[in-house]
């Protein structure tokens, strides 16, 4: 009899374990979570409020195409390298502009280069087509790979991307080599400081060559903010106190002020038995929350790093159960659902939609 | 005790398959009285006794399948005399009969096994089995401490009682493997069959079904489930009489050959086993692919070279502790444990005395692995070409790498259309074509799926291993390369001097997005240094 007590008894915990943890998801998170409309439905709220359906939403963008990005892309496609130059000589000094322009025709160079070997044949040193292919090294490098887990790469796509990965990395440097001032080709190889693991030393240099030449580039700090998360090469703490540093120096209209929520964000979404509807509502956060409001009311009205800051904002306003100010984020970047956070979950449009819905149909109650 | 549980657990197995007899024809006389309609109760006893017919031919499996020999060279003793001297005395010195036969194998093993009669109960006739391999790689004291270990299993000295659970078991064992064979065997009999009967309908033009090894392997094997279980019971319960049997094997062994040396044989038989395995696969039968042997003898005889050449690499597999999965139905306890007991035993202050490779007991051992050959290989391995252990690795390796380069040549002439040649996939990569002829080869799976520049990838590394291909055949067939046989690492291909990092570079610029084939052109032969 003695014998049978350990395994019954742990039976019983496990049971009760499985039972708790039911309880809690049925209970906790997902009663926040709205009722799904289903796809392709919409809360009465929401269409009151004028929002887009959901069938309408954009999941590849965050906010409307810039005209003057798919020009450039169906000239270069056509062979025209010389627009390429031209478009990124155009955004001068401004290298967050630069390094955005960069990355549109990195995107088509990785899909097909024809027009980039020219380019780099006819001006073998010139630093934006130098640029350029490091860049679209690295999206051929994941376009090989795919999205997937580590476990889901085959064995010969494996070898192909670290290859490729291999190539950016020299890539990198020449860029670097030939960029003078711009932090771009040190922000790009950030993602190899990912993908290839860097040791932290090397990353605090790609750091403090990128600071040294713009010490208020958004993207710059939204890249190295994942490398030090713990999912990639850091920890929470270093998450952090990196989103600490940006905040401390954040002006307004910098935007410098997402930091700290992109950080709360990975670390609420990396810990299981965090409930957001009260992680999201400590004090910390709540002042956080208020002083990227304030941030983002200070950037100029056409820059175009200001939807992503509107989308975690909604995100967060919304978990703090500030429904009027979130629905005035959505109003601000509706019709458009490829943005962190939403697409950290597997239907990125729907999830968007679940809270937008969920934050009209409170405000239209409440307006009753 | 022991020997009473036996008895019984023995039985038990054959009561097994009297009562599963029973059943299938009590389900019958349950059927003639349920007085089920004419029809169906025909198609009932059709089914029992279609099962009833593997069950019947399992019983009689039960009669354990007499070992026939014949998977070796048989050594009589009117030839080797000193053999069967030797064999004689360590039987002596264990205290059981010596076989009545000795054959030599190709395996690493050595065993000894008996026809034994009236249900495994009575000893029967015995052979020996000795494996080529244990005698090119043990010493003599090695081998008498193997030979000594087999024949302590049959020995009276401290093992009387467990005689009978040893038979049981070896008789249990070879009981499931008859019934897998006769599974495999009618699979392998209905799906040819089936086969057969494909080809008829597509010849009519008819669809031809999927091939399926169906109910005929099936019946057998649900047949032989109650067996497999009880089987697997016996052998857990009289495991513990298996290994204490081992071990006491291992006793009289060390009492033959001396402590030490029995350790040091149990240490080098698995490092002999994985060095033969790789020998056999990466050296006697390289050249089978291009229809080359060694010369005779060698196939099995060859794997002294390798000994002699990678001893440092072995001394260190056998100082490791040797890992090995463990079933739980072995009854060799792990190797580790076995050498640690050896060592609990006292000194006997034997050592381990300097002494002759073990097949020095042969009398004309080159003649002996000749003729083991001609026993062991089959017909089609005995009709390919000899050749020394030189020619063998070079001109398998330039068939095999000419055979690789087959398919490009075939796509780049398609894609050009001229030649096939290295010259011709030249031009081909200065037109921009090089992708295309690429393109044309069979692809992975992934590299299918692969489109755009990210397909140029997956294309790449296959363009260089093919350019390096056809380049390094034009200089083997200008007589400017060649590969070398090496016993201590693999098969060297040696290039003209200087070749091997301008190669590597040469290749790079070849398959680079921007191409180059300048500094390849250089290389090949009416440019090369002649040697």
């Amino acid at each position: 009899m003695d014998r049978l007590i350990v395994p019954v008894l742990s039976l019983v915990v496990a049971i009760a374990f499985y039972a708790y943890k039911a309880h809690r998801s049925r209970g906790a998170a997902p009663a926040r979570t709205p009722r799904p409309a289903g796809r392709g439905k919409q809360s009465a709220g929401s269409v009151r409020l004028g929002f887009v359906p959901p069938e309408r939403l954009d999941a590849d963008r965050d906010q409307p195409a810039d005209p003057r990005d798919g020009a450039v892309r169906a000239a270069v496609r056509a062979g025209d390298w010389q627009a390429a130059a031209t478009y990124l000589a155009e955004a001068g000094g401004d290298w967050q502009e630069r390094y955005h322009r960069a990355g549109q025709l990195a995107a088509e160079a990785a899909k097909d280069d024809a027009w980039l070997l020219a380019w780099r044949q006819a001006h073998p040193h010139d630093p934006g087509a130098a640029l350029v292919n490091a860049d679209a090294l690295i999206d051929l490098a994941w376009a090989i790979r795919g999205n997937g887990l580590g476990s889901t790469v085959g064995e010969e796509s494996a070898r192909r991307f670290h290859e490729v990965l291999h190539r950016a990395r020299q890539a990198c440097a020449e860029a670097q080599a030939l960029g003078g001032g711009d932090p771009s080709p040190y922000i790009v190889e950030m993602a190899l400081a990912m993908g290839l693991g860097y040791p932290h030393e090397r990353m605090r240099e790609l750091w403090a060559e990128t600071e040294k030449r713009d010490p208020y580039h958004l993207g710059a700090y939204t890249r190295a903010l994942q490398y030090w998360c713990a999912k990639w090469r850091g920890s929470h703490e270093e998450s952090f106190a990196f989103a600490a540093t940006a905040a401390s120096r954040a002006y307004p209209g910098s935007l410098l002020t997402l930091l700290p929520l992109y950080a709360h964000f990975e670390y609420e979404t990396s810990q299981d038995d965090l409930d957001p509807d009260e992680y999201y509502k400590r004090p910390e956060i709540v002042a956080a929350v208020d002083a990227c409001l304030a941030d983002v009311a200070a950037a100029p009205p056409h820059n175009r790093r200001v939807p992503q800051v509107r989308h975690f904002l909604a995100w967060c306003l919304y978990w703090q159960d500030r429904y009027p100010e979130a629905v005035e984020q959505f109003r601000l970047i509706d019709g458009y659902a490829g943005a962190t956070p939403w697409d950290y979950a597997s239907d990125p449009v729907k999830r968007y939609t679940e809270i937008r819905d969920y934050c009209a149909d409170r405000v239209v109650e409440a307006g009753v | 005790m022991p020997a009473v549980r036996a008895f019984l657990l023995l039985a038990g197995f054959y009561l097994l398959g009297v009562v599963v007899l029973g059943v299938l024809v009590g389900a019958d006389v349950a059927i003639f009285a349920a007085d089920v309609p004419g029809s169906a109760a025909v198609k009932l006893y059709v089914v029992s006794v279609l099962l009833a017919i593997p069950l019947v031919q399992g019983m009689l499996a039960l009669r354990t399948p007499k070992d026939e020999g014949g998977d070796g060279l048989v050594l009589t003793e009117e030839r080797q005399p000193e053999l069967w001297h030797t064999v004689r005395t360590l039987a002596e010195q264990a205290g059981t009969p010596a076989p009545d036969e000795l054959v030599l194998t190709g395996d690493v093993n050595a065993s000894v096994t008996e026809n034994a009669r009236l249900l495994g109960l009575l000893p029967g006739p015995r052979r020996m089995r000795i494996g080529a391999p244990l005698l090119v790689g043990l010493n003599e004291p090695q081998l008498h401490a193997v030979l000594g270990h087999e024949l302590g299993h049959f020995s009276n000295a401290d093992t009387r009682l467990s005689q009978l659970t040893l038979r049981g078991r070896y008789t249990v064992s070879r009981t499931i493997q008859a019934f897998h064979d006769r599974a495999d065997k009618a699979a392998g009999r209905e799906l040819a069959k089936q086969e057969k009967r494909n080809t008829k309908l597509t010849a009519k033009g008819k669809k031809a079904k999927a091939v399926d090894a169906g109910i005929a392997g099936f019946s057998y094997r649900l047949m032989a489930k109650p067996f497999i279980g009880y089987a697997h019971f016996y052998l857990r319960v009289t495991l513990k009489d298996g290994r204490a049997q081992e071990l006491a094997a291992d006793r009289i062994a060390a009492k033959i050959a001396g402590r030490d040396v029995t350790a040091s044989a149990l240490r080098q038989i698995p490092v002999l086993d994985a060095a033969y395995g790789f020998y056999m696969e990466s050296y006697a039968t390289l050249g089978t692919g291009a229809g080359l042997l060694p010369p005779p003898g060698e196939v099995f005889g060859g794997l002294r070279h390798l000994l002699a050449a990678r001893g440092e690499e072995l001394a260190r597999l056998r100082a490791g502790a040797p890992r090995e999965e463990l079933s739980p139905y072995d009854s060799h306890p792990p190797i580790a444990d076995r050498v640690a007991l050896l060592g609990q035993l006292p000194d006997d202050g034997r050592g381990l005395p300097p002494a002759r490779p073990a097949i020095a007991v042969l009398r004309d051992p080159a003649r002996v692995l000749a003729e083991l050959e001609d026993a062991v290989l089959t017909a089609e391995a005995r009709g390919l070409e000899r050749v020394d252990w030189g020619q063998l690795v070079h001109r398998s390796l330039r068939t095999y790498v000419d055979r690789g380069a087959e398919p490009l040549r075939t796509a780049t002439a398609e894609v050009t259309g001229g030649p096939g040649t290295l010259d011709a996939l030249l031009w081909a990569v200065d037109n921009g074509q090089q992708w295309a002829v690429v393109d044309k080869l069979p692809k992975s799976a992934e590299a299918a799926s692969a489109t755009g520049r990210a397909a140029r990838e997956f294309a790449r590394p296959r363009l260089r291993s093919g350019l390096k291909s056809l380049t390094v055949l034009a200089l083997v067939d200008a007589q400017q390369a060649w590969w070398e046989l090496a016993w201590h690492t693999e098969a060297v291909l040696r290039l003209p001097q200087g070749y091997e990092q301008r190669l590597d570079k040469a290749l790079d610029a070849a398959v680079s997005d921007t191409p180059n084939t300048g500094p390849l052109r250089t290389m090949l032969p009416q440019s090369a240094p002649a040697l």
